[in-house]
């Protein structure tokens, strides 16, 4: 690959580029799949057929390991290399290093994979990995951090564009919560199992910290980053405020840190910390929706366009998704609404409406928008880029709206008296009525899912194109060579 | 400090930055060490009635994490009339101080577990395990039938109870520590807590009580029953006053 | 003086506290990005950097250095 584009890896280092794009589809698909497969397990249990292997309880970490990490991970490495190499028109530091986070980031996907399946796991939502694929992931991300910022410094700019202040904040945070969560001590040097350091409600707060801020700061601050470059570069017009983009910022990275402890409202964490974490969880729509206005008025100039660009398309309806999640996000910090939604399915729906809508959606757009640069062509069909547009987004509303017939019905069901004050619902009537949402959930998820997948094949076949013309091209020139 | 050094210099970005990420976290997490209050004691005629778990029960609970269970069952009962009629009394902090790591989970798919022990016969929990369709139809749980047909390891269980001591959970090797266990939570229990008869205790407790049903066979389903059936039983709240444990909250 | 300086030491001062602390930050950098309008124009110049990227003919920005 590196020898066919040979002419734009002299200035940039695409190739690193290219890898961790194809890698994006490729875990996207697995991912996405295995969701649907969990989905539909949930609906139809008879889909565990006993195989340990594949029971929900097990598979479920896969699902999110591969699409947070996997997909939403080797979108945010292709992406920020691709920026921070634009944005300071500069080549990136040090090659041996970025292929090093390639195949460390990739190997350990894999490997929790696999380990999750074989019945490795750490218990800890969102940081199931066992030990030693903790320390390659520690590993991997120091060699990120320092690939990113030694070119930040190597830049031909005097200023640090604010798409590489998001990535910086994300790269450094990743970096606290993924050491701090995942102290723990291993039973033997050749366990792969180990106990975690902290234990009960320090335990419970310091995996929500976790928890909450791989929301923040992997999947809210990162693609913030990705916003503040594609999109203006998709509408050809600079972002709306430059000014409302640095308080952004500051604001954001601030106050996601505090409200971790929404998660566990109501529990044996006192109640000092979760008042707090719902105070601060209030006052963070302000900056989210700054973020929004900022992306949505940057494309404002562009509505035109919406009729003929899909990549514009993806945008504004990712922009609009999060806009969406983080004002449902505070509602449900309130301590009555989570009193009803927690537990429930609400949660899987708000959780969805962010990262499908938001996090997939953008990401969408800015590799329907790199691709085409990468290969140096155009994308294989407009046409699969609007069918893939229609079937994510009808696959986002079936969705969110069943999780949310699913999380208030069964919160209702559940806290019904009956006229003699005894409970009007044992626990399995709920689960009864939850099959019907759950059937609507994994129909949704089949949408997203093949939308992924027409992306896929789109992406393949742009490359696949872009290499036999290169050859032709080769061949052309060989022969006039020969010629002479 | 001029902001436009921030924007210009990587490296006071970065420790911009940390400081700015650091100070949630640090106000949020740290004091919870420190607050007493944060977890009672709970102590009746001077013995701690919360204990770490017995060997056997111990496996039960890796069991659990390593099927995934926590992802849609809670252990944690919040204090709401409805809970309490269908759970039980909201649980207590110092009911998961030997949880490493925490199970309180975050969704209910199935009901929560933070009281279910002694809930439900070993032969229910068995049958419910196996094949939970056959005792509740309209259960969307996956069947878990290999539990009863693997045998438990428990060779690492010194291993395990080490790695546990090593974190704060006061198994112990000593004579001085299990003695300071004996006056801590009663001569019972401090022996299932002493690392060095952990093996013969995990037997001595399968034999007894036979969790699986099947006598003579030490089955990945002895120790995952043994852990259930423990769950939400150290407290026994007729001990306490009705408000006793409020104040915590 | 010390009564004063004995505010601080409560506990219970220290949330009402932070919180001013926090918001005279963030009224100050409000005020930083906001208040200066050259400054402001210089700001605002950056945000054509991912537009420049493209191309050899790049708009010159970030020229009023001496705006401090």
């Amino acid at each position: 690959m590196a020898n066919t584009f040979a002419q734009a890896t002299e200035q940039y280092n695409y190739d690193i580029v290219r890898k961790f794009t194809v890698m994006t589809v490729i875990w996207g698909v697995i991912g996405m799949g295995v969701g649907v497969y969990i989905a539909s397990e949930l609906a139809w249990p008879f889909l565990n057929f006993d195989i340990p292997q594949i029971t929900f309880g097990r598979l479920r970490p896969v699902h999110t390991t591969l699409v947070i990490f996997g997909f939403g991970g080797s979108a945010l490495f292709a992406t920020s290399y691709y920026i921070v190499q634009r944005t300071c028109q500069t080549r990136l530091f040090n090659d041996t290093m970025a292929n090093f986070t390639f195949w460390g980031w990739q190997v350990a996907i894999a490997l929790s994979a696999i380990s999750y399946m074989a019945g490795y796991t750490q218990a800890r939502e969102y940081a199931e990995m066992v030990w030693p694929i903790d320390i390659l992931i520690a590993v991997v991300w120091v060699t990120y951090l320092m690939v990113f910022v030694m070119t930040l410094l190597r830049r031909s700019q005097p200023h640090i564009y604010v798409a590489n202040w998001f990535f910086v904040a994300f790269i450094l945070a990743t970096a606290l919560l993924h050491i701090f969560n995942n102290m723990a001590v291993p039973v033997s040097l050749f366990s792969l199992e180990s106990y975690s350091l902290h234990a009960g409600v320090q335990d419970a707060m310091t995996q929500w910290w976790y928890g909450h801020n791989a929301v923040g700061f992997f999947l809210t601050a990162a693609f913030l980053g990705m916003m503040y470059y594609f999109v203006p570069k998709q509408a050809g017009r600079p972002v709306y405020s430059y000014r409302l983009s640095i308080i952004h910022f500051w604001a954001l990275i601030f106050l996601y840190m505090w409200v971790g402890a929404h998660h566990l409202h109501w529990t044996a964490l006192p109640d000092w910390t979760s008042s707090l974490a719902a105070t601060f969880s209030i006052l963070l729509l302000l900056p989210s929706w700054g973020g929004m206005i900022n992306g949505i008025m940057t494309l404002s100039g562009a509505w035109e366009r919406l009729r003929t660009d899909p990549v514009i398309r993806f945008m504004i309806v990712s922009l609009s998704f999060y806009g969406m999640a983080t004002f449902e996000g505070p509602l449900m910090s309130l301590k009555s609404i989570n009193a009803l939604s927690h537990y429930t399915d609400w949660t899987i729906g708000h959780v969805h409406s962010g990262t499908l809508g938001w996090v997939s959606m953008i990401t969408f757009g800015s590799l329907y928008h790199m691709v085409p640069r990468l290969y140096e062509t155009k994308m294989y069909s407009q046409r699969l880029m609007f069918t893939h547009f229609w079937l994510a987004t009808i696959g986002i509303v079936l969705y969110i709206t069943s999780m949310w017939v699913a999380g208030i019905g069964q919160g209702l069901m559940l806290r019904a008296f009956d006229e003699y004050g005894n409970l009007a619902y044992t626990f399995v009537e709920t689960v009864s009525f939850l099959h019907t949402p759950y059937v609507w959930r994994a129909i949704g998820g089949g949408f997203f899912l093949s939308g992924m997948a027409l992306m896929a094949y789109n992406v393949f076949m742009t490359i696949y194109q872009a290499k036999r013309g290169q050859s032709v091209m080769d061949a052309k020139i060989a022969a006039k060579m020969a010629q002479a | 400090m001029k902001h436009e050094k921030i924007e210009t210099n990587a490296g006071l970005l970065i420790i911009f930055t940390l400081i700015v990420i650091s100070i949630g976290g640090l106000v949020e997490i740290v004091p919870l060490y420190f607050i007493d209050s944060t977890v009672e004691k709970v102590t009746v005629a001077g013995k701690d009635t919360i204990h770490p778990y017995t060997p056997l029960q111990l496996r039960g609970r890796d069991i659990y994490m390593r099927e995934g269970c926590y992802l849609c069952h809670s252990q944690m009962i919040r204090p709401f009339r409805d809970e309490a009629l269908r759970y039980g009394h909201y649980s207590l902090a110092a009911e998961s101080k030997f949880d490493h790591p925490f199970q309180w989970g975050s969704k209910r798919t199935g009901p929560d577990l933070a009281r279910v022990g002694h809930k439900y016969s070993n032969q229910w929990h068995v049958q419910h395990l196996t094949a939970p369709r056959s005792v509740v139809p309209e259960s969307i749980m996956p069947n878990f039938p290999w539990l009863i047909k693997n045998e438990l390891t428990y060779k690492d269980i010194e291993d395990r109870m080490k790695a546990l001591k090593d974190v704060g959970v006061p198994y112990s090797i000593t004579e001085k520590e299990y003695q300071a266990n004996v006056k801590r939570f009663g001569k019972k229990i401090a022996e299932q807590l002493d690392i060095n008869h952990a093996e013969q205790n995990l037997l001595a407790e399968e034999t007894k009580n036979n969790y699986d049903g099947i006598p003579g066979k030490v089955t990945e389903m002895d120790a995952l029953v043994a852990y259930l059936q423990v769950l939400g039983t150290m407290v026994d709240f007729k001990q306490f006053e009705e408000d006793h444990f409020v104040k915590f909250r | 003086m010390s009564e004063f300086a004995l505010w601080f030491t409560k506990m219970e001062h220290s949330k009402p506290f932070a919180l001013v602390l926090f918001f005279i930050t963030f009224i100050g950098i409000v005020l930083y990005v906001y208040a200066n309008r050259k400054r402001g124009e210089r700001l605002e110049s950056y945000k054509n950097i991912p537009l420049e990227d493209d191309d050899a003919d790049r708009i010159p920005h970030h020229k009023d250095k001496d705006d401090e």
